[in-house]
């Protein structure tokens, strides 16, 4: 029989206010194979490890249990306080009193009894407990990084940087995301492209950079250290080992559809580079839209034109295999469809148009070389309004959460247009300006005055094409007046939303999301650059709204955390995950197809099916779906479950526990 | 300059807490946009000054129908009343927060106190005593239906068609339950009327405030209805459907309701209606508030009229559907009188006859009357009919 150890702690008032301290550890001292019991203020506190650690060796105990918060928080540090005094550390449990009792309940006669079934439980848990060793799991230091914007391009730079090789996977033709398509940035407007590009350089000449583009996470298995991946790389019909990026193709094809990277305002062919500062500088065919593929053949101008014989309609999609020891998410975002926008006419009237629109109307690489052309006529605007808030805010028709990023940009928009047109008017429409970021408000405060721009409070309800204007009907709360001003041109602050494939790759990759498909954090203050799932990092906004700075550091912060884990050969991997009493294995299967991490395989030898401890996670799938009681959870069997659960039902509380 | 004391609102949290219990709970949820004051059909009546916006927050202070200043209540008496329950504002509030339910608070507020408009009054009287807001005698509530052949509903019947009261009595809209029975009886549907027997939804006093008066109307009903064994219910006004459907059931009814709209579309998809007369109009078609906005019938109405041959569809560009305009009657709306430049019925009209319509489709005895009343005093041979109406002139 065990000796075990109890320490109850107050938590400050936290447990005591609630639980009768004294009178539960009276109690727990008459349970059989109690040894010691005690209380202490701040078990976690220095002189409260120090009590637990005494009390080991004093008192020779070979079990200890902790009743104090949840083990969520402090097992770990109980853990490692056991192993200091010779005791295995998975001879420790933590009795959860705190979150499951104190914090939940008012009466201390409810309470107190309460958190004695809660104690005694896990001293029959303890009491059957194995000493046990972590597994180790050999770590392959090489990165995968999902995406090629800025977040994307920052991490895999800082990986590369510190010696470890990465593996870069962009969608798109070419790395540089939205931030490629961005004019100027606030509150320091310096140039986007010019700040951006060298970056994307950077990556295209690392040598611990292998950069994927047009290409796709096609499949992934193993678990964090070990990850086995699949890349797609979509045919681009053009062989890169010869093409030297001279452009004749593009230049020559006869087929222009609306450009991706100008927003629809511009065009491009269907052999094409997205920008002229494409990484890497080499077309693809859009085979949606070339007449070669389109109509059997007919076409091939761009085969015919290029001199390095580089176009090769016969290429195909290549599979290309790869093992990581980590993966970094950074997929982006994109803008709320401004089709949903019906009361502001978006979408149907072309002079509606969403902030990237602008940008790249903006933008000196744009398809109107950076003046500012209203899309339907091309006549000089006059008088913009921009609208805040457009999706975002609005939880009963669209989005609930505050999009962060449109204020500032919004700002931004009104105060270039004047550089462009100074005897434009500028009326922004907005219900706060929301500038939290270092020197954010001192930049609203020059825009607004430098620019002379007018800031109406209030939501506008419509905007209604009348003859050549655009006319929006607000009312400025402030005032309590009716507005309906004309403008030539209307610029929508539209919310960012999670980028399309991220909800189908977050299932793939078995991480989690919110209800908008921005990759969930491990906690949402202490661990925010971590997914739940381990080696797995989040970085931009794939993880929700955000800009620039906010963006890199958060890359920067995923990056190194991914460099934490590549230094050290090997990591430690819990010990509580299924194991098999071969006696009792009949070598049924049935936990192969319950295990979620392709962790159970069978022995054909043994004709077991054994437990892969690598890949295990201990979710305890395979357990409850043996039929024989032949797997078990280290230190969580069968029998253990039933003893715990047979205290807590003698329990003499009046409510069920 | 008004004295001081008159400009400082002091938080009232009796009238506030009163207000809340009334109907006003969404109040706390508004972050001031204005979204609402610039959809409101007010905002379309170029003298009008309709600060909608201001009434959440307003409530919230308890500074809503609280004034001792007899003046100052009037005023605040033509503001609460001003509301048409449209819910423009509701179907584009970030929050989802219903104005007209704020309002309906404060109304039931003064409808306890007393005041609130005479004519207003007067109807809720009526309703009470005769079973019709118009104070026409209940033994000639069937007298639209004579000579037609409309039997008394009956056990077995599958409808009770409910024509509302104003096609029950106003001549106009009497052409309306005429040609609704005449399609049903053509397509040889198994209904009755309830006929003297029949009573007024209560929609309207509802609106206007008078809940208690609601709830006997209500009950009164609920309890003939299961009486007569009625099942499946057929109406042609959308203020009986939104009732009868969304707020009956809190009282305890259980019957099925159907939009006449709806039914007829329906019959046309199964075939069971065949329009064969050609209907050589150019037709627009105004979307009542309480079928599409409050109750999401935008098509029914629409397919019908695609489906009659020579008919030439519109729409109104900017206002049709969600973003239809009203016309000015809901809410105790059409008993109210406004000065000719402050009607919203002229700027809905105007809008539906700049599409150079023949003809106004309508599918809401409201909607028909109002425009009606107004277009005599205009001159335009623009005509107003209901989809009933155009549907029953084609088969």
């Amino acid at each position: 029989m065990k000796k075990i150890g109890v320490f109850v702690c107050h938590c400050g008032r936290n447990i005591s206010s609630t639980v009768n301290i004294n009178e539960v550890v009276e109690e727990i001292k008459k349970y059989p194979g109690v040894a010691f019991c005690t209380d202490y203020t701040y078990m976690c506190s220095d002189p409260g490890q120090d009590l637990v650690k005494k009390s080991i060796k004093e008192k020779k105990l070979d079990g200890i249990v902790i009743a104090a918060c949840s083990p969520s928080l402090h097992e770990l540090t109980f853990r490692n306080t056991a192993e200091k005094a010779g005791l295995n550390p998975y001879l420790t449990e933590v009795a959860n009193i705190r979150e499951q009792c104190s914090w939940v309940h008012k009466d201390i006669k409810e309470a107190t009894p309460k958190a004695i079934s809660i104690i005694e439980s896990i001293i029959e848990k303890t009491k059957l407990n194995e000493s046990l060793s972590p597994v180790k799991v050999k770590v392959n230091p090489k990165a995968l990084v999902i995406g090629g914007g800025i977040a994307g391009i920052q991490a895999s730079l800082d990986i590369a940087n510190s010696g470890h090789k990465v593996i870069l996977v962009e969608k798109s033709p070419s790395i540089g995301g939205h931030m490629a398509q961005l004019s100027e940035t606030f509150p320091t407007l310096d140039c986007s492209q010019c700040i951006l590009t060298p970056k994307m350089v950077e990556i295209s000449q690392h040598e611990n950079i292998s950069l994927f583009v047009y290409s796709e996470l096609e499949e992934i298995s193993g678990s964090v250290g070990n990850f086995k991946i699949k890349i797609r790389k979509k045919a681009s019909y053009v062989d890169n080992s010869k093409c030297t990026g001279c452009g004749v193709c593009s230049e020559k094809c006869p087929v222009s559809v609306d450009s991706e990277f100008d927003e629809g305002l511009g065009k491009r062919k269907a052999i094409y580079s997205p920008f002229p500062q494409a990484v890497p500088n080499k077309p693809v065919i859009d085979k949606e839209n070339c007449t070669y593929f389109l109509k059997d053949g007919k076409c091939g101008v761009c085969k015919i034109v290029c001199t390095l014989n580089a176009i090769d309609f016969d290429q195909k999609d290549e599979i290309i295999e790869e093992e990581v020891g980590a993966i970094v998410v950074a997929t982006g975002y994109e803008l709320y469809p401004m089709e949903n926008m019906i009361e502001y006419g978006a979408g149907k009237y072309p002079d509606v148009i969403n902030g990237l629109q602008f940008e790249r109307l903006l933008s000196a690489s744009g398809p109107t070389q950076g003046e500012i052309h209203r899309p339907s006529d091309n006549k000089i605007p006059k008088r913009i309004a921009f609208i805040s808030c457009v999706g975002s805010r609005d939880p009963e028709h669209h989005l609930p959460y505050c999009s962060k990023i449109c204020c500032m940009y919004m700002v931004k928009h009104a105060l270039l247009y004047k550089e462009h047109i100074p005897d434009g008017e500028a009326i922004v429409f907005s219900i706060d300006i929301r500038t939290s970021g270092k020197d954010y408000e001192e930049f609203f405060t020059r825009a607004k005055e430098e620019g002379n721009i007018l800031y109406i409070r209030g939501k506008p309800a419509r905007i209604i094409k009348q003859g050549d204007d655009l006319v929006v009907w607000c009312i400025n709360t402030l005032t309590g007046k009716q507005l309906r001003v004309k403008c030539d041109m209307i610029v929508l602050s539209m919310s960012m939303i999670s980028s399309s494939g991220a909800l189908e790759l977050a299932k793939a990759l078995r991480i989690h999301t919110n209800d908008f498909g921005f990759f969930t954090e491990a906690h949402p203050k202490l661990r925010p650059v971590e997914s739940l799932v381990p080696g797995f990092y989040l970085a931009g906004t794939a993880q929700g709204p955000k800009d620039i700075p906010d963006t890199v550091s958060q890359a920067s912060g995923a990056a190194a955390k991914v460099m934490t884990l590549f230094s050290s050969d090997e990591i430690s991997h819990s010990p509580i995950i299924a194991s098999v009493d071969e006696d009792l294995c009949s070598g049924c299967g049935i936990c192969i197809a319950a295990c979620p991490y392709d962790a159970r395989e069978m022995d054909e030898r043994k004709k077991i099916v054994a437990v892969n401890e690598i890949l295990c996670e201990g979710c305890g799938a395979c357990i409850s779906a043996c039929p024989s009681g032949a797997s078990q959870q280290r230190n969580l069997t069968n029998i253990q479950i039933d003893n715990m659960i047979s205290v807590l039902l003698r329990s003499n509380t009046e409510q069920p526990v | 300059m008004k004295d001081k004391k008159n400009l400082t609102t002091e938080i009232n949290p009796e009238i506030r807490d009163i207000l809340i219990e009334m109907g006003a709970e969404d109040i706390y949820k508004c972050y001031q946009c204005g979204k609402c004051t610039s959809v409101c059909p007010w905002f379309q009546v170029e003298i009008c000054d309709y600060p909608v916006y201001k009434f959440s927050l307003e409530t919230a202070l308890g500074a809503v129908a609280s004034s001792e200043d007899k003046k100052e209540l009037e005023e605040e008496i033509d503001l609460i009343y001003r509301c048409v329950g449209c819910e423009a504002c509701l179907e584009q509030c970030p929050h989802g927060i219903s104005t007209p339910n704020i309002l309906r608070a404060a109304r039931r507020l003064l409808v306890d106190f007393g005041s609130y408009p005479e004519t207003l009054k007067s109807i809720v009287q009526k309703t009470h005593n005769v079973g019709n807001p118009f104070g026409e005698q209940r033994e000639n509530r069937a007298d639209w239906a004579k000579g037609l052949n409309v039997p008394d509903f009956q056990q077995g019947m599958e409808y009770l068609y409910f024509p509302c009261c104003l096609p029950a009595y106003e001549t106009r809209n009497q052409k309306v339950a005429q040609a609704t029975v005449g399609i049903l009886q053509k397509c040889e549907v198994s209904f009755g009327i309830l006929g003297v027997k029949e009573t007024c939804c209560g929609e309207v006093i509802r609106r206007i405030g008078a809940e208690n008066i609601f709830e006997e109307v209500t009950k009164a009903n609920i309890k003939e209805f299961k009486d007569s064994d009625v099942k499946k219910v057929l109406v042609t006004s959308p203020h009986c459907f939104t009732t009868f459907k969304n707020e009956y059931p809190e009282f305890g009814a259980d019957f099925e309701v159907l939009h006449i709209t709806q039914f007829l579309s329906k019959l046309i998809d199964e075939g069971k209606i065949k329009p064969k007369k050609e209907f050589n109009k150019k037709v627009v078609y105004h979307d009542p508030c309480t079928l599409g906005r409050k109750n999401n019938i935008y098509e029914e109405p629409r397919n019908i009229l695609k489906n009659i041959p020579g008919l030439e569809f519109l729409e109104v560009e900017n206002f049709n559907r969600s973003l239809s305009l009203c016309c000015g009657a809901g809410s105790g709306g059409l008993w109210l009188e406004w000065e000719k430049d402050e009607r919203i019925v002229n700027v809905r009209l105007k809008q539906l006859m700049d599409t150079g319509a023949d003809i106004i489709a309508v599918a809401c005895p409201y909607c028909l009357q109002m425009f009606e009343e107004t277009l005599k005093s205009m001159s335009t041979d623009i005509r107003v009919m209901d989809v009933a109406e155009i549907l029953y002139e084609t088969i």
